[in-house]
């Protein structure tokens, strides 16, 4: 499992807190929608803990104005993971 | 989480996007709704260009839900204290507003005329006589009928989310409804006169349903303001931010970025 898709995972898992019931591991395959059932505002306090963390150097918000709704609904973990790594490898 | 303490109330608020520029502040709905709705659609369109202010309303998302005081008024107060931490004094702000957050968004500028560059309101509930009686009969129902409303909200709202997140939700909501004030102190808040509407100075863009059921009302305001821009988006219902999120993101973009003296 890389670095960043354990610090994505141990976050999620705070954001979701006493609600989190998920049996199964955390992959770049995991839907934030249909597998972790995260509420919308808990994916807002994601996106807090992700400027946290990591700074300017990874736009999250910059990021999702690039994206539809339809797209967003959509994301996986492995999109955000691969989205933090380019951000990485490119500052 | 970024908060904000008004009147000794903790707020969930999310800056976005440069300092610099005319502040945008989203307002979201009532109840089954918080600032995510605004998060995940037109804030991050809007902050590449200008700064965004979201928060939750009291009650709502993650800001403090206290037993009373949810009357439009204290709504206004409240937002009044968000942008007097948040922003600079004098700095004058373009407020857009959905369903309940566009009658919140007209209320404040009312109260706050000086405080406001312009109103965006998205199939934004209007406060006339009516509307407080019917708030309280449809969110005042109990049982089965009370059941039946909420499943039928959350079909029109939540209908991508499971069955486990649904009922989540639902009790969310029936604690707000029924475990504080809300209701009571909305439906008892004393809608603006025919004449304080003839002084609102800004500018305003109501964009309503073609299908809406506030539509008419939305209609009848806009043709109250004087200089109200109305706008139908065709083949919508009251969920038109859902509906046609596209869509609405540009037009929200294009009327929040005009400038001064321009309609947008």
């Amino acid at each position: 499992m890389s670095d960043t898709l354990q610090t994505v995972g141990r976050m999620i898992q705070e954001v979701i807190g006493d609600d989190w019931d998920l049996d199964q591991p955390i992959t770049m395959e995991t839907s934030f929608g249909d597998d972790l059932e995260l509420e919308s505002i808990e994916f807002v306090s994601l996106a807090e803990a992700l400027k946290d963390e990591y700074g300017a150097e990874v736009d999250f918000v910059g990021w999702l104005s690039t994206k539809e709704l339809d797209e967003i609904i959509k994301l996986k973990v492995g999109d955000v993971v691969e989205f933090i790594d380019l951000c990485r490898s490119s500052s | 989480m970024a908060e904000v303490t008004v009147g000794g109330l903790r707020f969930h608020v999310q800056r976005l996007g440069p300092e610099a520029g005319v502040p945008v502040v989203f307002l979201h709905g009532l109840i089954m709704d918080n600032l995510s709705s605004w998060f995940f659609t037109a804030a991050p369109k809007v902050a590449a260009h200008q700064p965004v202010v979201l928060y939750d309303l009291r009650g709502h998302g993650k800001s403090e839900r206290p037993a009373t005081g949810y009357g439009v008024q204290d709504m206004v107060e409240d937002l009044c204290g968000i942008l007097d931490e948040s922003l600079p004094a004098d700095q004058r702000v373009e407020l857009v507003g959905n369903s309940f957050g566009g009658l919140l968004a007209l209320a404040f500028a009312l109260a706050r005329p000086e405080r406001v560059r312009g109103l965006c309101l998205v199939d934004g509930q209007v406060h006339d006589e009516a509307f407080g009686p019917e708030m309280e009969a449809s969110l005042g129902l109990e049982g089965r009928e009370r059941d039946e409303m909420i499943a039928r909200s959350f079909k029109d709202w939540l209908g991508r989310h499971s069955e486990r997140k649904r009922n989540r939700l639902a009790r969310n909501a029936s604690e707000l409804v029924h475990g504080t004030s809300l209701v009571r102190d909305i439906a008892h808040s004393v809608p603006p006169s025919a004449r304080e509407l003839e002084r609102v100075s800004c500018p305003v863009l109501a964009l309503y349903g073609e299908h809406s059921d506030v539509r008419e009302r939305g209609e009848n305001l806009a043709a109250r303001l004087p200089h109200a821009q109305l706008e139908i988006i065709e083949g919508c219902t009251h969920s038109l931010l859902w509906e046609q999120t596209a869509q609405l993101e540009q037009r929200v973009l294009a009327w929040v970025g005009r400038e001064s003296g321009e309609e947008g």
